[in-house]
């Protein structure tokens, strides 16, 4: 199985609308899942015109205290980082289920095995057949709204996507450079960092070459947008950290239309296709 | 009393920046005493979108720690990949590894290794930093490592330090990140108010609809600005009734402008840059709007927009088996 991950450090520079188009593109003639992993703000499934199905909770260890056993040695407190577990000693411990990260550490503290395993629930994973091109599955991870700690919903999401792909899996992760994005890009083959010409884009493709250099993945530059703006930096950018832009697309109304109206590109034969027609003709040469 | 104003829309790249440094210049100019808040820690742009070169301070910010294997004394048994909930252990060449790009910290493999083979030390997660724009006002900002957890913790040293720089009788304009998760819900948590920027598609209309749960959440006053509404004036149509109905106080419609990335280029604030640009005169609107109804008329503006439900936030939480009572 075959990984390329489409990121790009600032927002709304087009990752979703690449991984799309490729994932229609690329399942014509190969076994295709997508993975969106863009967990707080999922949006492959809009763009693509289908509702989500199978969905499964993700879910995080929550402790609860066995009070019979527990002798209040403090341990279990002492050991959580996030202060979820006031526990006094000689005072019975006490959990806050919203700062907690479910990690497990007090589990293993605790001497007496006096804490429970509960469970919590942060989001879900879904698994969606999408009709378009030669048929792929979407696999979707959501984040439920007021929860905060997304990684675990990526990391749940990546390996259900990582367990249904046989071929190639395609990842669109969230904006930024955080953990959210390393989780999902990790493990893959190849990178493809969408970015557009402004200043901001030219600064956040930095931190994700950064990123992206500190784990060793080849990473190729998509410049989206062209001609908003200048190439000038994003091509040193790329440059700098040893990477290179692949292919440029231009700003295009009729790109915008397709979005608007989750009608991607690929279904038809316009124009406007031959870049993303490109990129993944590079791709099945290198994956 | 200071106050504080989020700007935030859930789908990244739909205009809050330029909404936050339009806000930002047209308050200083009316003669408010502003600091500029970029809570976008993993894709920090507002100090771009001024044009500053510089910080007048940047210092590290030690949050969490990294665990790593002490070779001598691992003895391979894998203990710490079965039980690392964020699957930062890694066999390579037979060896298990932490990945740095991808462990939380959390001290879970610590306690579970037989060996105790397994140290963390604690981390730099980013850069704390502000500086002066050259239309005089502060801007305080961060930016995370690559690759750490997201952090609210660093989103709130960054609210404290531009507390230090705007005391208690500034107006604080928070430019959140994209998204729901932590970094976004410490940006609302605190603020007065809110200022959510919707462009209109169906992903944006989505996103808005989640980010605007959790400011309701927090029991904020929202007003709605619908960005590029020309591009499908049916739906900027349907945000703004959904912001009406959700007594969201509409504040205002951008076109679409090629007047924007470019004045991102010279890295010129668009009213500045450009200012009979359409987009430009349609801020300018906005934000005369936004000075007079809200900012003139601050604690009535806030009764009359508070939001009409207030979502209580619950965790789903399921109790282990074979536990008794509450």
């Amino acid at each position: 199985m075959r990984k390329v991950s489409i990121t790009g450090g600032k927002g709304g520079t087009g990752k979703s609308t690449v991984a799309v188009n490729l994932a229609i593109l690329l399942s014509r003639d190969r076994d295709v899942v997508l993975g969106d992993l863009d967990v707080e703000a999922p949006n492959d499934h809009i763009l693509l015109g289908v509702e989500l199905e199978n969905e499964s909770p993700v879910h995080v260890m929550m402790p609860f205290i066995d009070y019979e056993r527990c002798t209040k040695c403090g341990a279990c407190g002492r050991v959580c980082d996030t202060g979820a577990i006031m526990a006094p000693v000689g005072k019975p411990p006490f959990v806050f289920p919203r700062l907690c990260s479910g990690c497990r550490a007090c589990f293993f503290a605790c001497p007496e095995k006096a804490i429970l395993e509960g469970r919590r629930i942060l989001g879900s994973t879904y698994s969606t057949p999408v009709p378009h091109g030669g048929g792929f599955r979407l696999v979707t991870g959501m984040l439920r709204e007021g929860e905060e700690h997304s990684s675990p919903v990526v990391l749940a999401a990546r390996k259900r996507a990582d367990e249904e792909a046989r071929d190639l899996l395609l990842v669109d992760t969230a904006a930024g450079t955080g953990n959210n994005v390393s989780i999902a890009i990790t493990g893959s083959d190849l990178i493809l960092a969408v970015t557009e010409p402004t200043p901001l884009g030219a600064h956040d493709l930095s931190m994700i070459l950064e990123l992206t250099g500190e784990m060793g993945l080849e990473t190729w530059v998509v410049l989206n947008k062209a001609g908003i703006g200048s190439e000038d930096l994003i091509r040193s950018v790329a440059e700098e950290h040893g990477s290179r832009i692949v292919e440029r697309i231009p700003y295009s109304r009729e790109v915008v239309n397709s979005y608007i109206s989750s009608r991607p590109i690929a279904l038809g034969d316009s124009r406007a296709l031959a870049p993303y027609r490109r990129i993944a003709e590079l791709l099945g040469g290198v994956v | 009393m200071a106050r504080e104003i989020a700007v935030a829309s859930g789908k990244g790249g739909v205009g809050k920046s330029t909404v936050s440094s339009t806000l930002l210049l047209v308050l200083h100019r009316a003669g408010w005493k502003v600091v500029g808040v970029d809570a976008d820690a993993d894709a920090p742009n507002l100090h771009l979108i001024f044009g500053m070169e510089k910080w007048e301070l940047e210092r590290d910010f030690e949050e969490g720690f990294i665990a790593s294997i002490v070779r001598e004394r691992c003895t391979e048994c894998g203990v710490c990949a079965e039980v690392c909930p964020f699957d930062a252990v890694e066999v390579v060449g037979g060896m298990h590894v932490i990945n740095p790009m991808v462990c939380e910290g959390c001290a879970t493999c610590i306690l579970a290794c037989p060996e105790k083979a397994i140290l963390r030390r604690r981390t730099v997660r980013g850069r704390l930093r502000w500086g002066r724009t050259k239309y005089g006002f502060p801007l305080a900002g961060a930016r995370l490592n690559p690759g750490r957890p997201n952090s609210g913790r660093l989103v709130e040293e960054v609210k404290v330090m531009s507390r230090r720089l705007g005391g208690d009788d500034a107006v604080y304009i928070v430019d959140s990140a994209a998204g729901i998760g932590c970094q976004v819900i410490s940006s609302l948590a605190g603020a007065n108010a809110a200022v959510l920027v919707a462009e209109p598609t169906p992903s944006s209309f989505s996103d808005l609809k989640r980010v605007h749960t959790v400011a309701m959440g927090f029991g904020l006053p929202s007003a709605l600005i619908v960005n590029k509404w020309d591009l499908n004036p049916a739906m900027a149509e349907e945000i703004e009734e959904y912001g009406k109905r959700e007594n969201m106080h509409i504040l205002g419609r951008i076109p679409y402008d090629p007047a924007v990335p470019k004045s991102m280029s010279i890295m010129v604030p668009l009213i500045e840059a450009f200012p009979d640009s359409p987009a430009s005169k349609a801020l300018k609107e906005i934000s005369e709007e936004f000075l007079e109804e809200i900012m003139g008329n601050w604690d009535e503006w806030r009764f009359k927009h508070a939001p009409r439900r207030i979502p209580q936030y619950r965790p789903i939480i399921i109790k282990p088996e074979g536990l008794g009572g509450p």
